[in-house]
């Protein structure tokens, strides 16, 4: 299956998508999520689930809210709110929210100006900023940065 | 996919049959002047009869049909997402868990095979957790941790 094909079939869940405005980096692998993507941790999958399975960062509430997620990324240094334009010195990740408010999803900002996501158990890929809004991810609710390391 | 060839289920087929009307035959015949609790016996005796004639490897090729086919649609329906509580939410992983403790095996053998998520599933039906918590979220560590739980208790192959 081309690039081109998985986007056609992606489109149901992700009607921005396109192959004009994304990219793919990775193939299909199960053993992080987007989550841990952002903070840039491909050895652990990040959930607060509350059966306890997956990672978490100790001391943040294991809670499926904007905020636990907003104080996950903020151990990373990530505790500054801003917007989703490039700026010189600074990384930032952006926390998608469902309509119901739970995160979904979250994604990193890169040197060009788009953003690298890890699209759950599926392939990574780059992407402009809209590109992932719609039914799976809802949209982006939070911005965060830190300054570049 | 195990299929069973028709020149095996012939033969099975023939015992059953046999098997329920001897059962009926005998059933009919001393039912003549019976009382109410001997034909019920009998009644009950029929049901058995019916119910252990069938092989136990046909209900369960059965079982492994629809194992087989809830997994696949929760591959396919959650392949996108990272919320660990929405993949579990989802009503096809939650069919899968509803089947049980006969369900086990089926999910060890597709975790040796396939990989996938099944942790929660493993977890919420058999009461138990084999990774320790330094290893929660490292999806290779997981897996071989259930993997050896599952050989220990005899359930996987090794």
């Amino acid at each position: 299956m081309t690039f081109s094909d998985l986007v056609r079939a992606m489109q149901v869940r992700f009607p921005n998508l396109t192959v004009e405005n994304s990219r793919p980096t990775s193939a299909y692998d199960e053993g992080y999520n987007c989550i841990a993507w952002a903070a840039e941790d491909t050895d652990y999958w990040w959930w607060p689930d509350v059966m306890g399975q997956h990672y978490w960062p100790p001391d943040v509430p294991r809670e499926e809210t904007l905020d636990a997620f907003v104080r996950a990324y903020g151990m990373k240094g990530y505790t500054q709110r801003c917007d989703s334009t490039m700026e010189p010195g600074r990384q930032k990740v952006a926390i998608y929210v469902a309509s119901s408010g739970k995160p979904t999803h979250a994604a990193r900002q890169l040197l060009d100006g788009w953003w690298a996501s890890k699209l759950g158990q599926q392939i990574d890929i780059e992407h402009e900023f809209a590109a992932l809004d719609g039914p799976a991810y809802g949209s982006v609710a939070v911005v965060l940065a830190r300054t570049a390391t | 996919m195990t299929t069973q060839s028709p020149s095996r289920q012939a033969p099975v087929f023939r015992r059953t049959h046999s098997l329920v009307l001897s059962a009926n035959v005998l059933f009919a015949v001393s039912a003549i002047g019976a009382s109410a609790q001997s034909v019920q016996l009998q009644r009950q005796l029929t049901d058995l009869s019916g119910y252990y004639a069938f092989p136990v490897s046909s209900r369960r090729d059965s079982r492994r049909e629809r194992f087989r086919s809830l997994a696949q649609q929760w591959r396919r329906e959650t392949q996108w997402v990272s919320s660990t509580t929405e993949a579990a939410m989802n009503p096809a992983y939650q069919a899968i868990i509803g089947m049980g403790a006969e369900a086990i095996p089926m999910i060890l053998e597709d975790l040796r095979q396939n990989s996938g998520h099944w942790y929660w599933a493993l977890k919420a039906i058999s009461n138990e957790d084999p990774v320790v918590p330094r290893d929660r979220g490292s999806i290779k560590k997981m897996k071989s941790a259930w993997l050896q739980w599952g050989e220990t208790k005899g359930l996987v192959r090794a």
